[in-house]
């Protein structure tokens, strides 16, 4: 009775490793994103969209008041960025955004009405 | 992300930069930190920040567990009525008791942090040697060795007479110190192999100060329950009774041990042929320990114990799979041929030739991390043309003329070839670079051509 019910156990445990790794590895994002995906995911999150030529237009007026987070990889950014842009490196899995969000909250700083883009 | 946090004027540009770039909008680059790994890797002890942490946290818990073997467990109530004995005889309090014990562990302490600096040092004369197959595959079969000696295949036994010499007891401080000492004579049979086998692992190690700091880490580990028993002598009458699930605890140190053989061999087989040895030997040691074992003990906790052993090690097995199976295709190479690199030319496609040899930890680790990253494999698919030269073996004609032409002293060593053919000097690299960072190798090159 004992090893039958440790045995159901380990199986359990295997099974939301598995999971658990399947989940927080798999690309939250589609790799393709069609524009209709963008909406829906800007739908869900809660942001708008911004595009390009609005957002020129924006930083040429006022280039300050505008807070730009590049939220590619290290090297991406370095190779070229957005004048002016912040780095915040997201991957986008659901296992980043859960750890990263903490540290998201210090970089975009107290001022809960900025204007922010991010790209 | 940022909307939850509270943030009210949130935009994303889903086009971002490659539009804006588009555009001639004004951009930054920082190209600075590219060379920073080129030439002359530093390299860092093979343990270090929280790898040292952890290892010496689990060398501490071995050490712990040690005491539950049947050399050792037994002895216990001894060892503590003797330090009671101790005390009473000289007429004082708890204050003596603790020196005493301090004491023992001390002795503890000296001889097997000795063992560890010799050990190391021993390791030191061999040098680089780890690196070589041969030595990896003694220093593996010497823990599977041993290992099999804690199943209870055979038994490990010193000369009587040296036993003799380590029970007999001294009074006096010197006296505690002296059973600390000869606590490793005495419990040889079920810590010698142990301790032998960290010793080899210590020894390829060849740092002198680790192997201290490990074996008086695995001291402290081993004295500290019997010096906590000597201070609550009361508490020694609810220690669970000796029995079979002394042998238990022998065989998951024979696991560890098999364990480390494994991981000592890793860099040895091919491809993930490593990584899927070692989720066997989790899985092995997970069902052995849990379900196929069948040792009894006299207390209740005593099946949780082993099915939660058993349950953690099929939990690593599961890791391990996954995280390979999860993995996907790495860069496809090529070898190295006059018409690969003609083709190179003509489509000006940038190279990357990458010298390797099995045995190399660094090498092994750039293929299954770096070259085995989506982008980096999709940006070498689209505009690369990547080029693998295996010189594990000596004495071919066609590597030793390519080691001599582009000046390779080592591996790994990844050279940057850009469209006409002509090394990147800046960005050569001779050791492992994560995956962000040998984009930006790959970007820094592509840049070039524009």
């Amino acid at each position: 009775m004992q090893s039958k019910k440790t045995a159901f156990i380990a199986l359990m445990a295997v099974v939301l490793t598995v999971g658990a790794l399947w989940l927080t590895n798999r690309a939250v994002t589609p790799k393709q994103a069609a524009w209709d995906d963008v909406l829906a995911e800007a739908k869900a999150g809660g942001y708008r969209i911004i595009t390009t030529e609005e957002l020129s237009a924006r930083y040429r007026k006022d280039s300050g008041g505008l807070l730009l987070v590049d939220t590619r990889q290290e090297w991406e950014y370095r190779t070229g960025h957005i004048r002016g842009a912040a780095l915040f490196p997201m991957e986008p899995t659901a296992w980043s955004r859960w750890r990263k969000a903490p540290a998201l909250e210090t970089f975009l700083g107290p001022d809960k009405n900025r204007t922010i883009v991010f790209y | 992300m940022a909307v939850k946090l509270g943030f009210k004027n949130v935009y994303r540009d889903p086009y971002g930069y490659p539009e804006w770039q588009g555009r001639g909008l004004p951009i930054d680059s920082a190209p600075a930190g590219l060379a920073q790994t080129s030439e002359e890797p530093k390299t860092p002890g093979p343990l270090s920040g929280w790898a040292m942490i952890w290892t010496l946290l689990g060398i501490f818990a071995g050490g712990m567990a040690l005491n539950l073997t049947p050399c050792v467990y037994p002895l216990i109530p001894i060892t503590v009525s003797y330090f009671g004995g101790q005390a009473t005889k000289e007429g004082e309090g708890r204050g003596t008791l603790v020196v005493h014990g301090l004491c023992y562990m001390l002795g503890l302490a000296l001889t097997n942090s000795l063992l560890g600096v010799v050990a190391s040092l021993t390791g030191g004369l061999m040098g680089g040697m780890l690196q070589n197959p041969i030595v990896l595959m003694i220093v593996a079969a010497v823990l599977v060795f041993f290992s099999t000696s804690l199943f209870g295949l055979w038994e490990m036994r010193l000369p009587s007479g040296l036993t003799q010499a380590a029970v007999k007891s001294y009074t006096g401080y010197f006296g505690s110190v002296f059973m600390g000492l000869t606590l490793g004579v005495v419990a040889a049979p079920c810590i010698g192999p142990f301790v032998l086998g960290l010793l080899t692992w210590v020894a390829g190690m060849g740092s002198p100060w680790l192997g201290f700091v490990i074996f008086f880490t695995l001291s402290l580990g081993l004295g500290l329950p019997l010096f906590l028993l000597a201070m609550f002598s009361g508490q020694l009458k609810k220690l669970p009774r000796s029995g079979g699930w002394m042998i238990w605890v022998r065989m998951l140190m024979g696991w560890i041990l098999v364990g480390m053989a494994a991981h000592f061999i890793r860099p040895l087989l091919p491809g993930h042929g490593g990584t899927i040895l070692v989720a066997l030997v989790a899985l092995a040691a997970g069902l052995h320990l849990g379900w196929i074992d069948k040792s009894q003990a006299n207390f209740r906790a005593f099946p949780w114990v082993k099915g939660g052993a058993g349950i953690a090690c099929l939990v690593l097995a599961a890791f391990l799979l996954t995280s390979w199976a999860l993995q996907g295709a790495g860069v496809s190479w090529r070898p190295y041929t006059e018409e690969t690199m003609k083709e190179a030319r003509n489509l000006k496609k940038p190279v990357i030739i990458d010298f390797y040899a099995t045995w190399c930890t660094p090498c092994v680790e750039l293929d299954e991390v770096t070259f085995h990253d989506p982008l980096v494999v999709k940006q070498a698919e689209s505009d690369f043309i990547m080029v693998k030269v295996d010189v594990t073996k000596a004495g071919n004609p066609l590597n030793e003329r390519l080691l001599q032409e582009y000046g390779i002293k080592g591996v790994p060593t990844i050279v940057f070839l850009d469209t006409d053919g002509k090394e990147r000097r800046d960005l050569r690299l001779v050791d492992y670079l994560p995956p962000d960072q040998f984009l930006g190798r790959m970007a820094g090159i592509k840049k070039n051509e524009k």
